[in-house]
Parts: structure tokens; sequence; C-alpha cells
């Protein structure tokens, strides 16, 4: 009899599939990824054959990437010590050694069976029954657990009502009709700053309904664990990405999996920070290698004569209250916290968390903001809503001369590296300019300056350790929540960033009173105390995970009596 | 395959050299300038009619760094992405000390950008003697064509993908040539002027970063490569303009002494502005700027003399 975990184990790398009684024949109006199915066995192979003849060139090359790949594995597999090890290491031990007698053919099929099975495991599903299903299960499931007594109503099949709890919660700005025009002509790829893992979540369900199509996403292969969330994963299309893998032919068939995807017109989403924002600070530091495999499809289909565009979507997920805040910043602050990537144990992964989470949002109606940006072209060019790029002064430029060396389109790595360094830096700027600034990140900015300007010079952790013992008079507060407020609502006012539009002419005492109630009773620490007169600062930490979102405006929000705090604070990003 | 023609944009000192070193690479020119003047070079052809640098693909543009965004927009027009345009000033725009290849950049459609810098002189350029030239761009083929278009044996053009790290070693050169030419002629020894450059650098150095820019490239050619280049005796317009303003000269009299627009006077002042709100040490720079304000420059340099030494 197979052991539970060797079936758990199984379903994570070959996850359920419901059986085919008849072939799905989509409708001529589905989204791309409804015909995903049938192209799957040709992607694979597609994918595979460019990563293994990528290194097929010379024997060193061929080489080099098999004993890379062997000795990253077995160096993984030896240290893992799990039953995939005891599978696997055998395969890897035995290629090792016959690497070096292997004739050129011999090394050429190796890889090629390689990249082959990478690929394969890489690959996803889409089956249309189980993306109808989620679509209709997914809000209902959330809302009761929002409110358990719903829930046997949440699951009765209803007209014109989808997901109502959810969608009070999630609020989809920007222009959605625009993207609705271009995922008909071109291929989307949505970059998303990443707080919480709820971010897919809320994210598929912002584009459901806004209208849009659904995407294809890289997920962790952590994610697929549970047999239950690996077969909704599975089957809408999500691919695998296992983060253990430190092959550069893994790396690669990632890359080139994307880019093929997006040359044959599947729209997109990968999250450019790579791992949720320890600190809360808007991105700055992208990992590109996603964006890059967009501008690769790009330029190869111009290069064969395919002229669809590929447009990237800056989108910005903005929560007043997030899952997993307090693990988050912990994480950051931590010496060890840069090493430790792959987060298990934190509130994402205890369900008291997240029954916690949800009541206290739906409580409250504690929004999340999905804020669709501008589209933009692989050069960072606005996009209008025919899918023409504009340069300057709204005169329109096309996308494909970018790609031209004296007038012919060419594949060039180099340059599209260059590319997607320059978009890379459109993009931060373009996160700044569509982050919605919450009620919680105001008061929490003014406790935290505040704090800062009691304690100048101190060092970051020393002052973290002040637990309640810096106090303000509720009428001092009030009064900076406000005149920050307004210094936030006239940079909106230049395009340079977004006000939670329920905040832009609230009271003040209300923004206070909000984030407080915002606080208290979902954290286990409470980040500010209202004591009548005075709010004390309780948890520096929270503060000042709350308050980083505005760390790139603190200098322009600040008198200048609070220069130097405010100083102290732009240099956050930049120090840690 | 012939090659397609290069276009220079502004025609001062500085561009038509450019022109004359491509003319010498076998290369048509396009040279524009705001009024037309016809070319005393072969293969320099002047035209003030910007329409016609879109039959280059690349473009340098040799324009004073406060003319860059308009000379941009009138170009702009003109161009589309297969456009590189690489230029040679020593600015830096505006109070947020932005880089020219930014301006460039965001103002034209053509991204492919980047900054021609270094111990390169106008002189070299016109006579083909010895000398070398670093371009910062991201873009492999913008240095390729750059090097196509006016390198030689006797001209070595090394590349850098630091482009903003080539553009303040730039502007950073410019205004201490400025202060080097002051110095020289208060016949500060080469003792004093040595110490004063090399601690001045490493000022620069502690800047850098906080504009996009690796301290690094500024002990290259941009940098450092440049600055001897100055101390060598080269010809520069900011040196003169440096012994003008030490003789008594007012700036506007000793600007037009020096014979072009120089850069660093306009600089110095928002550096150190800009070292103020960032809280960066930058007491050279402010002891310039205090010069350039009319402060005695024997007491600016006593007072910096008189500070606490520290490790280097």
């Amino acid at each position: 009899m197979r052991s539970p975990f060797k079936i758990s184990r199984r379903l994570s790398e070959r996850p359920l599939r419901l059986p085919h009684l008849s072939p799905y024949v989509p409708a001529p109006d589905d989204p791309a990824i409804f015909w995903f199915n049938s192209e799957r066995d040709d992607i694979v192979r597609e994918v595979a054959e460019r990563v293994a003849e990528a290194h097929c060139g010379s024997r060193e090359a061929m080489e080099l990437a098999l004993n890379d790949a062997a000795y990253h594995e077995i160096r993984r597999l030896e240290k893992q010590r799990d039953a995939e090890a005891t599978e696997r290491l055998p395969y890897w031990r035995g290629l090792s050694r016959r690497i070096a007698r292997m004739t050129d053919e011999e090394k050429r099929e190796a890889l090629h069976e390689l990249t082959c099975r990478l690929a394969r495991d890489v690959a996803g599903n889409f089956d249309p029954r189980v993306y109808n299903m989620a679509k209709h299960l997914v809000p209902r499931l959330l809302a009761g657990v929002m409110r358990p007594s719903s829930l046997p109503a949440e699951l009765l099949p209803r007209r014109g009502v989808d997901g109502s709890v959810l969608d009070r919660l999630l609020r989809v700005e920007g222009d959605t009709r625009t993207l609705s025009a271009l995922e008909k002509t071109g291929t989307l790829v949505y970059v998303p700053t990443h707080s919480s893992n709820l971010d897919s979540i809320v994210l598929g369900r912002a584009l459901e309904v806004a209208g849009l199509s659904p995407v294809i996403y890289g997920a962790g292969k952590n994610l697929f664990t549970n047999p239950i969330v690996s077969f909704f994963m599975h089957n809408l299309g999500a691919y695998r990405v296992d983060r253990r893998v430190r092959a550069r032919l893994y790396k690669e068939v990632l890359k080139v999996y994307s880019q093929v995807m997006i040359e044959r017109g599947y729209h997109s989403l990968f999250f450019p920070g790579g791992t949720r924002s320890r600190s809360n600070l808007i991105e700055t530091h992208l990992k590109l290698g996603l964006a890059g495999s967009a501008v690769n499809a790009f330029s190869n289909n111009r290069v064969h004569g395919v002229l669809r565009n590929v447009y990237f979507v800056p989108t910005t997920i903005n929560y007043e209250l997030v899952l997993e805040a307090e693990t988050l910043i912990e994480d950051w602050l931590r010496a060890a916290g840069q090493a430790r990537y792959i987060i298990d144990d934190d509130e994402f992964s205890r369900v008291e968390r997240w029954v916690a989470f949800f009541r206290k949002v739906v409580n409250l109606e504690a929004p999340c903001v999905i804020r669709f940006g501008g589209p933009i072209d692989c050069f960072g060019n606005p996009v209008d809503d025919s899918g023409r790029s504009t340069g300057p002064a709204g005169l329109p430029v096309d996308p494909g001369t970018y790609v031209l060396r004296r007038g012919k389109p060419v594949v060039d790595r180099t340059r599209d590296a260059a590319y997607t360094r320059d978009l890379g830096e459109v993009l931060v700027r373009r996160y700044r300019e569509e982050t919605v600034i919450m009620a919680t990140a105001i008061v929490a900015h003014v406790l935290y300056r505040r704090l800062v300007a009691r304690t100048p010079g101190m060092d970051l952790f020393a002052r973290l350790r002040l637990r309640g013992e810096v106090a303000l008079g509720r009428d001092e507060v009030v009064r900076e929540v406000g005149t920050l407020r307004d210094r936030l609502v006239a940079l909106q006012a230049e395009g340079r960033v977004r006000v939670y539009e329920d905040l832009v002419e609230a009271d003040p005492e209300a923004i206070v009173d909000r984030a407080l109630t915002v606080w208290s009773g979902y954290h286990t620490k409470v980040a500010a105390k209202d004591l009548g007169p005075e709010i004390t600062a309780e948890d520096p930490t929270l503060l000042l995970y709350y308050q980083n979102r505005l760390v790139p405006f603190a200098l322009e929000l600040c008198d200048e009596s609070d220069l130097p705090a405010a100083r102290e604070i732009a240099a956050i990003g930049r120090k840690l | 395959m012939s090659l397609p023609p290069v276009a220079v944009v502004g025609a001062g000192g500085f561009g038509r050299a450019i022109a004359q070193a491509a003319a010498r690479c076998g290369r048509d020119v396009i040279l524009w300038s705001r009024s037309e003047r016809s070319s005393e070079e072969a293969r320099v052809r002047r035209t003030s009619a910007l329409a016609e640098v879109a039959a280059a693909e690349l473009a340098f543009v040799a324009v004073p760094s406060p003319f860059v965004a308009s000379v941009a927009d009138e170009l702009a027009p003109h161009l589309d992405g297969r456009h590189y345009l690489v230029h040679v000033s020593r600015g830096l725009i505006g109070e947020e000390l932005a880089p020219i290849s930014r301006v460039l950049r965001e103002r034209t459609p053509a991204h492919r950008v980047g900054a021609l810098a270094g111990p390169l002189a106008v002189d070299a350029l016109r006579e083909g003697s010895p000398s070398g030239a670093i371009v910062g761009t991201r873009f492999p083929e913008v240095a390729d064509a750059v090097r196509e278009a006016i390198g030689s044996p006797a001209l070595r053009i090394y590349d850098t993908d630091d482009v903003v790290g080539v553009e303040v070693a730039s502007a950073m050169v410019g205004l201490l040539a400025l202060t080097a030419g002051y110095a020289q002629a208060m016949e500060v020894n080469g003792t004093t002027l040595a110490v004063f450059l090399t601690r001045a650098l490493a000022e620069a150095a502690r800047i850098a970063p906080t504009l996009g820019a690796d301290p690094q490239t500024l002990f290259g050619l941009a940098g450092m490569g440049d600055l001897m280049a100055v101390l060598a005796g080269g010809d520069r317009p900011e040196v003169r303009l440096g012994r003008a303003l030490a003789g008594g000269a007012p700036l506007a009299a000793a600007g037009a002494e020096a014979g072009a627009h120089i850069e660093g006077v306009s600089i110095a002042q928002r550096l150190a502005e800009h070292a103020r709100r960032m809280d960066l040490e930058a007491p050279i720079t402010q002891a310039i700027v205090g010069v350039l304000e009319g402060r005695s420059a024997q007491e600016a340099l006593d007072a910096l003399m008189a500070r606490e030494v520290g490790s280097e």
C-alpha cells in the first residue's frame, strides 16, 4: 500500500484532472486560455526543444548544462532526504557519472529528455469546467468563512448575485474597458505589486469582476502540496515553480515556458517583486526574468512576422489590513530574513488566522483596492485603447522599431535585457503612481515620524523596542493626519500617487479612528492605543510596516521642522 | 552594405569636432544647427531642418544641457525606436539633477541612449591624435555604433552600462575643472590641489549612488581619466572660466571669456542642495558654491583644511 506521503507527493506532482467524456470545444469568443489543453503537448515540446537546442552548439556547452543540472539536483536531493530523494538520486548520480563518457549524440538526447521532463513538470492545465466551478465557488466559500452562518445560503445557486461579501471588500480601479479591448488584439501581462498570499486570489476575482480573461501564472510548488489547492491551481492554468531547484536548465525552462505562452497569446501574470514585500515598501528592486521573457516574446514574434503586441499592466494591490503583516515585517527585520525566501509558517498557512482576518475585514469592510494602471508596451510607452503605443507628446510610435537593427527586426538578448531594465524602472515609477494610500498608512506614518523625531539618530532596532513609550496628544495626531492627507491629495493631483477615495474628503478624526479600529483585534499586537486624550505608539514594528508605504514621499510630506525625522524615514529603503 | 549617415545635433565646438571625426572615419554626416550654414568639411552636410536627422541611425546630441529638453521635444516627432541618441553634455538637469540620458529617453521615442565622456578634447577629435573616451549605455549596439562612427586606432572608445555613472562623473569633472582653473590662478601648489581634487572625487563618489550611479565609474575614464586630462593642461573652457573668476571677473564676463556654456556653475548649487536634503557630507561642494557666490577662496580653503581628519 502506498504511504499517505507518497500519495500526497504524487498528487502534488501530477494533480488530479477531471475525466473528459467528450472533448471540450472552446467557443470562438472564449479567452485564449480555453484553448490551452489542445496546445499543451505542442507547447511542452517547443519549450523543451528551444532550451535543449540552446545548449547543443558545442560538446562543452552540452556537458556544462548536464553537469550543472546534475550537481545542483544531487545537492538539493541529498539535503532533502525524502521520498523524492530516494527516487531521483540514483538517476542523477548515474547521469553525473556517465556524462564524461557519453557521445555527443547521447548528450544531446539526454538534454532533450531532461528539458522535456522539466517542461512537463512546469506546464499547467486548464479545465473550463474547473474554472466555472471555481468562479462560483471561491467567492461563496470565502464569504462563508467570513460569516459562517451564511454558508448554506452562500452555497445555494443564486441568480444575479455573486460573491457579494467578497465583492464589497474588493474595489477595482483603472481603465478596465481599455484592457478588455486590448486583450482581444494583443497579449496582456499583468505585473502587480505583491503584499500577501491572498493576492492571486483577489486578483483572479478582480479580473473576473472586471470581465477580463483569466491568466496563466506561476505558483510556488509548495502551494501544490495541498491536494485541493493543487487541484484548483493545476486546472486553472497555473504552472509550477519549484524554488528549490537551482539548475540553470530549470530556470531557462521556466523563462522559455513563459515566453512561448506569451508568444502564443496567453495572457499572463507574474509578480516582479518576486516575493511578498516583507517591509511593505513599494517595490523598487524587481526580479525581471519573467518580464524579460515577455520582451523576448515580442521580439521573437516580430522576427517571425507575428505582429501581436504585448501589453504590460502595472497593477497595485492595496490592503487596509494585511493578513501576514506581523510575520512579514519580523522576517524583514531579522538578519537572516533575506535568506528565508519561502515562508511556510506564516498567517497564510494558519486557518484560524484566515478566519480572524476575514471576519475583521468583513465586519469593518476593510477594503482591498486593486488598481489596474494604464497599459504600457514592452518599451515603457503608454498604449491607448486601440493598442497603439504613444511616445512623448502623444505621438504614435511603432513598437516594432525598437527591435530593428539596420532596418530589420533581429533577436538580441543583450538588447532585450537592457529594454527589460528600462522597463523595470518604468514599473517602479508606475507602482508609486498607482499605489493607493489607505488610512492605516497615513496614521502609522504620523505616529512613526513622531517616534523618530523624539529619538533622533537612534538605531532602528532600539527604536522598535520602545513599545508604548511614546504618547501623542490626540489633537496633534488628528491635525498632522489632516495635513498629511492634504499633501497626499496634492500629490495625487500631480499624478504621483493615489489616495483611497473615501479618505479624500474625510474628517481627519475619522481617519484616525478608522485606522485604530482596523488595527485592534486582528493583529496579535496592538499597533497604536487610543487612551482618549492621547494615542500611544504601542508597537513601533507594526507602525513601521504600515507607514513604509509612504517612505518614497516622506521628504515631501513633512514640514521643515520634521525634516530630520523624514530624512531618517526616507533612508529606510536605502539602508535595509 | 553602405552605412547610414551619422547625425550631430548642435554645431558648437564639440559638435563640429565629432562631425569631423566621423567624416574622417568615412561616414556621411548631417550636422544640425539652428542657423543654416554651408559646411567646409568634406562629407559633412549642414542643415537647420531637424527632420533630416531621421535619416541617421546614430545621432550625437551636442547642445548645452539647458537646451537639451527643448531640442529633444523638437526632435521627437522625427524619431522612433530605431534611432540611437548619444549626448556629450556635462550637465545634470533641474533640482533633482536628472541625467540627460533620461531626458532624451523620456522626451523622445528613442530609448537606445547613451552618454559619451572621458578625456576627449576638441583638439584630439579634430586632429585624430591618440585619445580615448567612454560611452555609457545599456545597449551594446549603441556602443558599437559610436565606435563605428568615430572610433579608430587613434581613438579608443570603451563602454560601460553605467550610463548615469558616466554622466555624473562627467558633470563632477566639469565642476572640478573649473575649481582647478581657479586654484591654478591662485597659484595653489600641486600638493594642495592633489589633496583637494582627490577628496573632491571621494565626495562625488558619496553623492553618486544617491543619483543612481555606481561610484566605481568615477574612478574610470569618465571621472579620474578626464580629471587627469584637465590637470595635464588640456585647454578646457571650464579651466578658463575658473581662471577668469579667480582674476575677479564677474560670472557673465568670465563665461564669455571661456567661450562655451559651462555646466559646472549651475550644477554646484544644486549639488550642494541635494547633499543637504539627503544628509550627505559634501564640504568641498559647499565650499565651491561659497566661492562662486563671492566668498574668499583662501578662507574656503582654510576652512576645509581645518576640518577634522578621518579615515579615507
